[in-house]
């Protein structure tokens, strides 16, 4: 009998049902993410997840169409122009704008944003390097100016560090925009609980690796969202949120992986959306033959591009994934059909290498950072790599390493044979410049001014001025042609990236610099 | 030596004991191959020297060790742990955070593995080499090797998705709002402020991964307590107390079960240490942030005012547990004098 | 029949478990040595447009990530994971009992300092632990194996302890000092006997611990070839393809077998080694 009512207790404690704590006729989405940011100051922001939250509480002076990144539109700024030498870019505010304090948004707050996340010399600070200066020419005008032509400024904009803020509010809270912002603004604390923005949005509370919940800004200047508050819950686990989403505990799934897709197949309840992401996975040879040994000849690093088979890699990753023809990813304006790609060609590859003097082939270590990324395990794909090169006699070690410390051999140049990954800081081309002679990626491969072909200096330095659209492309295309023949990189692929949510669920996009805009969302 | 000079004895004992762990820890986490500028700048900044020179400056990375580990020590003295590289928090307060969510956890798996545990193991060795014998080794050995994922993902997919009986990952509902933080731990907390509701639902969150992180205790329980009653249970004075024509269930218990739980003491002991630390999986598939986890992010991303707390404070864990231990050996055994 | 082979065969009798223990362990080395010449596929070849097929006649344990053959890694899985996993624990097992031995039996001071010295290994994240190991001594297999010795010989340390103070406090062992034994006498003929079985049942039973946390070693590049067919990564791989069950459940099923027949043998021995026991209960 006492064995019976104990076993009644335990099962009157998971068999009752649950009366919900928050409001039953609220209308709360639930986004499922693997957690990859620590804090919420607009002014420090870089991680891809921060953008769910940064993208719904605060808003940027000019934006891209929720499904694209092909075309800037007005935001907060109604308009804007560029003077004849492209150095100053005047932007005209919106009049009916107000922060969720009800403060009207003037250009002070732009000008104290911008300052401020420039100062504050964090992560994302490098993207004000071209901005000589910003100011307030009246309250709702404000002027930029450059240091050099900058053809991606205005896709740099809607980046979420240049988010704009309430200047008086986070002040008060301890912000500056002062030259020493980086020492004495105390600011990031209270941002970790709080917003002060112009978005649909205002930031309830923050848990971190828990939740992050945002309520409707009861004083949004444009069409109130569909939700009274959204609730972001860190699932680490893919196949945590796969079970949360299924058994519709969770409305949208952020980090889906493609193996998991032929399962989610059967269940009309819920629909996948998968495109191919803009990360680019790539092999990188170091040009200082003191660390690259026989990598750093440019014939042998022709020799790896041939013996790859880029069909295989690509459908080793998985739905989704394409094989860029070179070092700028399909999707961006500029890019190389994937047509015009290297193909594999084994015999080749194979003369190449006899005729660079390695006919009996070689040793060498292939170092990487053993992690997943989006479905991507680089023990897998280094194992594929490693077996590809082998049928061309170059015979690789694989040489997983910590994924710390193999960044810290990544970025002081000092892996000879690596496989990495690239994500996009804007989404424009003129990012990919990084991979040129002197960019942050091509000195990791002791690639320099100094080693470097005068021809592939030449073309570097004009697209980074350029503005013209045209004349870009044109530009763009001789880099990736360069590429293909000589630069001590090779593209692998670009893997898919893949959400579901329940199917009933309205209004879903996807556009690489926020990924899901979570306000357009609806039942 | 009375009881509580060897309790005071033990106690201060501590105080070298931790200056041992942290003189450890601040050596293993600076000897560590990376340096935390790698891990806590992103890719451009990590590329100008500025921003780098900056961030040693602030995290004092370019002072001596000795002066580094002296400033470490007078802060702690004055209760501050420092800040997180990579969230910029007090350690003080992410600790406070993450180790009630553990220690519910922890604590919860620990009062099942030595429910099962000591139940199976008494069962197994009484009826030693029957059907049943046969059937509970089966369950510890599946316990101890089967990988904790599975079970986890077995129960969630089972239990959860299938049956609805249990609810998903997460310390709670994600609609449901946490009680007002008292201890941290949310059964205690939510029964405090009188919210049944969210005790209920703190507690069916609790069970499944609460057993899939016990699985392995209440195997080794299971097997330590076997063997270690068949070792008492084939003693002499088990047939002296049969002689005198005490009842056989009586017999077990009292003088064979007590008997046995020395080394089953023990085993708990080291088992609820490596419930806290060890618990990165489960943390991980549940959603459970706590220690476990926070201990392997801090260490990842060379956290290193996060690795020295998080060890320091799984250290104390450690030796309070183990005093526990201690202790019960005493009562267990009067017998066993601490002689000094 | 010879009376040798009789007794063999009423002691099989007494003792079925063990002797299905046995038979277990000498297929697995019989397997393992053997590999090239039972498994179906060479384990490293890679077919990746045939990657993640299921169970089928061609492949019975379906195929991996890169389209490998899952039951011939399974079998060549062995040759790795059952020496490291045996390696680990026996080494930590033998180091553990020497100190908790002697300290336990000795007691006072050197007792005092060996518990407080293990909770100071034991306070680390093995991650933590392994990192600097690996740091200071060069990344190889040897010096995974070395630093999760490191990390494992308290836990037995503790338990043999704590059964040597049990066992030191009998009255047999006060007979023994009676008439004049010496301590190391006692010690180790007189009272670790008494000891081992706890200590041999838990070591039985913490080989499949082992061999999944030296496979979660190798991104630290401490652990096997990241190609090598081994148990435990391969274990590992399923976390994220749990709709491709038979990743991990075959390797699984592996670590379970070796560890279970393990276990038998440990019981087994255990048994042997204390006829007492077998008398008393039967």
């Amino acid at each position: 009998m006492r064995r019976f009512l104990v076993l009644l207790l335990v099962l009157s404690f998971v068999a009752i049902p649950l009366g919900g704590v928050v409001a039953q006729d609220e209308k709360v989405l639930v986004v499922g993410l693997s957690e990859d940011y620590s804090r919420l100051d607009p002014g420090r922001a870089y991680e891809p997840g921060g953008s769910l939250v940064y993208h719904s509480v605060y808003d940027t002076l000019v934006t891209f169409p929720s499904d694209s990144t092909a075309e800037i539109l007005p935001n907060l700024a109604s308009e804007w122009s560029i003077s004849d030498d492209g150095l100053v870019y005047t932007f005209t505010l919106r009049d009916d704008v107000t922060f969720s304090n009800g403060d009207p948004l003037t250009a002070e707050d732009v000008v104290f944003s911008i300052n401020r996340m420039k100062n504050l010399k964090d992560n994302p600070s490098f993207l004000a390097d071209t901005i000589a200066s910003v100011e307030a020419v009246d309250d709702l005008t404000v002027a930029l100016t450059l240091t050099a032509p900058d053809p991606a400024i205005l896709a740099k904009l809607v980046f979420d560090a240049f988010s704009i803020v309430n200047a008086e509010e986070v002040q008060a809270q301890g912000g500056t925009d002062a030259e020493d912002a980086a020492e004495t603004d105390t600011a990031e604390a209270w941002f970790n609980g709080n917003s002060a923005g112009t978005g649909p949005y205002v930031l309830e509370s923050y848990e971190p690796g828990v939740q992050t919940i945002l309520a409707r800004n009861e004083a949004y200047w444009g069409d109130a969202p569909y939700f009274d508050r959204i609730i972001i819950q860190n699932l680490p686990e893919t196949a945590t949120q796969k079970l949360s989403l299924e058994a519709g505990d969770i409305d949208i799934a952020m980090d889906v992986i493609a193996d998991q897709l032929p399962s989610f197949e059967s269940n009309p309840d819920i629909t996948v959306f998968s495109t191919q992401s803009d990360t680019l996975i790539f092999l990188l040879f170091n040009q200082d033959p003191e660390v690259g040994g026989p990598m750093s000849d440019p014939q042998v690093q022709k020799a790896v591009r041939y013996a790859l088979n880029y069909a295989e890699l690509a459908f080793l990753s998985g739905e989704g994934a394409n094989t860029p023809a070179a070092m700028v990813p399909i999707g961006f304006a500029g890019a190389l059909d994937p047509s015009e790609g290297v193909a594999q060609d084994v015999d080749m590859a194979k003369q190449i290498l006899s005729d660079a003097g390695y006919a009996d082939g070689f040793d060498v270590d292939l170092e990487y950072p053993d992690f997943n990324y989006i479905g991507t395990d680089f023990n897998v794909v280094a194992q594929k790599v490693q077996a590809d090169l082998a049928a061309v006699g170059i015979n690789v070690t694989l040489v997983p390493q910590e994924f710390q410390t193999s960044l810290d051999l990544y970025r002081t140049g000092a892996q000879g044979f690596s496989l990495w990954l690239w994500n996009p800081d804007y989404q424009d081309t003129l990012d990919y410049v990084e991979f040129l002679p002197g960019g942050v990626v091509g000195l990791r491969a002791n690639w320099t001014d100094e080693n470097a072909d005068q021809e592939i200096l030449d073309l570097r330095d004009q697209v980074k001025v350029e503005t013209d659209d045209a004349a870009r492309i044109d530009l763009f295309t001789q880099i990736q042609h360069y590429e293909q023949e000589s630069a001590p990189f090779a593209p692998l692929f670009q893997p898919g990236v893949h959400f579901a949510y329940r199917s009933d669920l309205q209004g879903f996009a996807y556009n690489g610099q926020w990924r899901v805009d979570l306000t357009q969302l609806s039942y | 030596m009375s009881l509580y000079r060897y309790l005071a004895r033990r106690l201060l004992l501590l105080i070298p004991l931790l200056i041992g762990i942290s003189l450890v820890s601040f050596l293993i986490s600076n000897a560590l191959p990376a340096d935390p500028t790698a891990a806590n700048l992103g890719e451009r900044a990590a590329a100008d020297p500025e921003i780098v020179q900056a961030f040693r400056d602030k995290w004092g990375l370019d002072d001596p060790l000795y002066v580094q580990y002296l400033s470490y020590m007078r802060n702690l003295l004055k209760g501050d742990m420092g800040t997180s590289i990579r969230s910029h928090r007090p350690i003080v307060d992410e600790l406070s955070k993450y180790l009630p969510a553990t220690i519910e956890l922890a604590t919860f798996g620990i009062v099942i593995s030595i429910l099962a545990g000591i139940v199976f193991g008494v069962i197994s060795a009484v009826w030693r080499n029957r059907p049943i014998d046969f059937i509970v080794r089966i369950i510890s050995l599946i316990g101890v090797s089967a990988p904790v994922f599975w079970l986890a993902l077995l129960g969630l997919i089972v239990l959860y998705l299938r049956w609805g009986i249990v609810p998903g990952p997460g310390r709670l509902d994600a609609r449901v709002i946490p009680p007002p933080n008292v201890t941290g731990m949310y059964t205690i907390d939510s029964l405090l402020a009188g919210q049944w509701d969210v005790f209920r639902n703190a507690l069916s969150h609790l069970m499944l991964p609460s057993v899939v992180l016990a699985a392995y205790s209440v195997g080794l329980i299971t097997r330590i307590t076997r063997s270690s009653m068949l070792e008492v249970l084939s003693q002499e004075y088990m047939n002296t107390a049969r002689s005198k024509g005490l009842r056989e269930r009586h017999v077990i218990l009292r003088h064979g079960l007590r008997n046995a739980l020395m080394p089953v003491v023990t085993i708990i002991g080291l088992s609820y240490g490596n419930l806290l630390s060890g618990a990165v999986l489960t943390e991980t598939i549940f959603a459970w942030e706590g220690i476990g986890r926070y201990a392997y992010n801090a260490a990842r991303t060379l956290d290193f005012p996060a690795i020295m707390g998080v060890t320091m404070l799984i250290a104390i864990v450690f030796v309070v547990t183990n005093l526990v231990v201690d202790m019960l050996y005493y009562f267990l055994d009067p017998r066993l004098r601490y002689q000094g | 029949m010879t009376p040798r082979l009789n007794i063999i065969r009423r002691r099989a009798r007494q003792n079925p478990l063990m002797v299905a223990g046995i038979l277990i362990c000498i297929a697995w080395i019989f397997v393992s040595i053997f590999a090239k010449y039972v498994a179906p596929y060479d384990p490293l070849e890679q077919s990746i447009m045939e990657r993640l097929m299921g169970p089928s006649s061609a492949h019975l344990f379906g195929t991996d990530q890169l389209g490998r053959d899952v039951l011939s890694r399974v079998l060549y899985g062995g040759r790795i994971s059952l020496p490291a996993g045996l390696l680990v624990v026996t080494s930590a097992m033998i180091i553990g009992t020497i100190f908790g031995a002697i300290t336990g039996y000795v007691g006072g001071m050197a007792d005092e300092l060996l518990m407080r010295f293990t909770e100071i290994f034991m306070a680390f994240p093995i991650i933590i632990l392994a990192m600097a190991i690996a740091a200071a001594l060069g990344p190889s297999v040897r010096n995974a194996v070395i630093a999760m010795i490191v990390v494992w010989w308290p836990n037995y340390a503790r338990i043999v302890r704590s059964l040597v103070i049990q066992v030191k406090s009998n009255q047999y062992v006060e007979s023994a000092q009676a008439i004049g034994a010496s301590p190391l006498r006692i010690l180790f003929i007189t009272i670790l006997p008494n000891c081992v079985a706890p200590a041999l049942v838990m070591a039985t039973l913490d080989i499949g611990n082992a061999i999944l946390i030296f496979a979660g070693l190798s991104f630290l590049g401490v652990g096997p070839e990241p190609s090598a067919a081994e148990w435990g990564r391969m274990v590992s791989d399923g976390i994220d393809h749990y709709d491709q069950w038979w990743l991990s459940a075959f390797p699984g099923i592996a670590i379970f077998t070796a560890v279970m027949a393990l276990n038998f043998i440990g019981d087994g021995l255990r048994d042997l080694a204390d006829p007492r026991t077998r008398k008393a209960v039967g």
